[in-house]
């Protein structure tokens, strides 16, 4: 795997946010410039400050969204890049600003991420695909196999897997930015529709509509644009990987459910911190199995063990794992674009305590795990 | 002639289109076999690969009966798909065809089923390979070979 070997100390000095879910009304265009704004004006610097800019999104039938977007703001000229990474569009464009600025290009940088996602069941391959007359891609089906072959294995009964959301929900009933805010019990949970089964309708994230940005800064540079240093959060660690050979031949999800593990270990390694040492975290809980085999993958729990740690309630807001506090994709939504940099806004909100009535106590490290298709993982650690 | 979904994972044996086997690669440096097309080993990149065709039969490494489907499914729902792991070593995903929903279990043997599937267009039939359950006696022979 690659070896990465970071540079120049590099700073989030800004986050911003376009609440996730269904808004007919507006464009693409218009939810990212709502999300940009106000990450610019939380790092207190101009939109004329920004070098360079990373826009992940995939659902789009034109070219060069990135441009049309940031056009909304003024034409500066500055290199724009539009980034399509599935699932983890949005932080592999918050990776590329990480290396952008560490390697020593660039002294500030904006990330972002937009997406209004259709409709239904999500697939990977093209619509003239041998995959369609297979009936294989399908990404809930995807997770369903995981679940059923995971319960098989490590006896977690359903309740478990539906205590994921119902933990997702009352995370999200504390953030006004959330698709879904209504709480719920285990039996809603097993009660709604079937998707795939052993996946119900509440076991899977909504498609939503949304946009994330985050204004990144070279540790040297703080000063030379205003930024307030005791708001500006450390990344200690920033790990992109796509699918190793996982012994089964093939990169579908369903084959690879702890491909985050080498990311992890990696970013571990890189910032010399440990999984007992991360406060709070976010993974890509797509599906309630996601989170459970994330967690494990991230040796946070042993594996086969994350079913009890979130029965037990570790991984509640007060618990010693506390996982997808602002409520995960399960219960925030996933617009793909945006998601990766959603987790880095909570983040960044709660290790500054900014995180109003769902602060995780005495937070001052945040793991924010992303994963999408063609096995696609990145690791951020962040550090106040 | 009926012609295969994909020819390079599938391959007709008659001209009805009702046998067939599933191709793949065996890495002649690190043994690794690969379903599906390949120029190099996903393991080692090695380009030393033979083509071969893989088992028959398999068991059931997880199922799951999805009843809303992808778009662009032609067949009925709900569908059941299998997660098949070979004695070769691949999992090939695929719908599992003459079995009902409460046979199903993990681990059970399988075996290879060949079903004609009309397209979204007129005339685009293609051969479509599936899983359907086999007895245990039968499984036995040609799962642990």
């Amino acid at each position: 795997m690659t070896q990465f070997r970071p540079g120049r100390q590099v700073m989030v000095a800004g986050v911003g946010l376009h609440p996730f879910g269904r808004f007919p009304e507006k464009d693409m265009a218009t939810l990212a410039v709502e999300a940009v704004v106000p990450a610019l004006s939380d790092a207190g610097v101009q939109w004329q400050d920004i070098q360079v800019a990373y826009f992940g999104r995939v659902y789009y039938n034109g070219m060069s969204m990135g441009e049309t977007v940031l056009g909304r703001l003024g034409l500066t000229g500055i290199p724009i890049i539009n980034v399509e990474n599935a699932c983890s569009s949005g932080s592999t464009a918050f990776w590329q600003a990480y290396w952008g600025i560490t390697t020593g290009m660039f002294d500030i940088a904006l990330a972002f991420g937009a997406e209004k996602v259709p409709r239904g069941p999500v697939t990977v391959t093209a619509e003239d695909s041998p995959e369609r007359l297979i009936g294989a891609d399908h990404m809930m089906a995807g997770y369903a196999l995981r679940s059923r072959r995971y319960m098989s294995e490590t006896g977690a009964p359903e309740t478990a897997l539906a205590q994921v959301v119902v933990k997702a929900r009352q995370n999200a009933s504390l953030n006004p930015y959330s698709h879904r805010k209504e709480t719920i019990t285990i039996e809603d949970v097993l009660q709604s529709r079937l998707i795939s089964d052993p996946l119900t309708l509440f076991q899977c994230c909504p498609t939503s509509e949304g946009a994330a940005a985050a204004v990144l800064v070279a540790g040297d540079a703080l000063s030379k644009y205003g930024i307030d240093q005791n708001r500006a959060i450390r990344i200690a660690a920033a790990v992109l990987t796509s699918g190793g050979y996982n012994g089964k031949g093939s990169d579908h999800s369903a084959f690879s459910p702890y491909r985050t593990e080498p990311a992890a270990l990696e970013a571990y390694k890189v910032s010399g911190l440990k999984p007992e040492d991360i406060d709070l975290v976010q993974v890509h809980d797509a599906a309630t199995i996601g989170e459970l085999q994330q967690l494990e993958a991230l040796h946070l729990v042993p594996f086969g063990e994350a079913w009890k740690a979130t029965e037990e309630g570790r991984t509640s807001l007060t618990g010693d794992i506390p996982t997808n506090t602002d409520g995960g994709l399960l219960a925030m939504g996933h617009p793909f674009g945006a998601t990766g940099i959603r987790m880095i806004h909570e983040t960044v909100l709660q290790l500054r305590h900014e995180a109003g009535p769902r602060q995780v106590k005495d937070a001052r490290v945040g793991l924010a795990e992303c994963s999408g298709a063609g096995d696609v993982t990145t690791v951020h650690i962040l550090v106040k | 002639m009926p012609e295969s979904v994909d020819p390079r994972r599938l391959k007709l044996t008659n001209d009805a289109g009702t046998e067939g086997v599933l191709l793949g690669f065996h890495c002649l440096e690190c043994d690794t076999v690969i379903f599906g097309p390949g120029t190099f080993c996903q393991r080692c990149t090695s380009i030393k690969l033979e083509p071969m065709e893989l088992s028959r039969a398999g068991i059931l490494y997880s199922y799951t009966v999805v009843r809303i489907p992808p778009a662009g499914w032609p067949g009925p729902v709900p569908y059941i798909l299998g997660q098949v792991e070979l004695p070769d070593g691949p999992q090939v995903l695929a719908e599992v065809v003459d079995c009902p929903e409460e046979d199903l279990e993990i681990d059970m043997p399988v075996e290879l089923a060949l079903r004609l599937v009309e397209g979204q267009e007129p005339g685009a039939a293609k051969v479509v390979y599936k899983w359907r359950p086999v007895d245990s006696h039968q499984a036995t022979a040609e799962v642990h070979p």
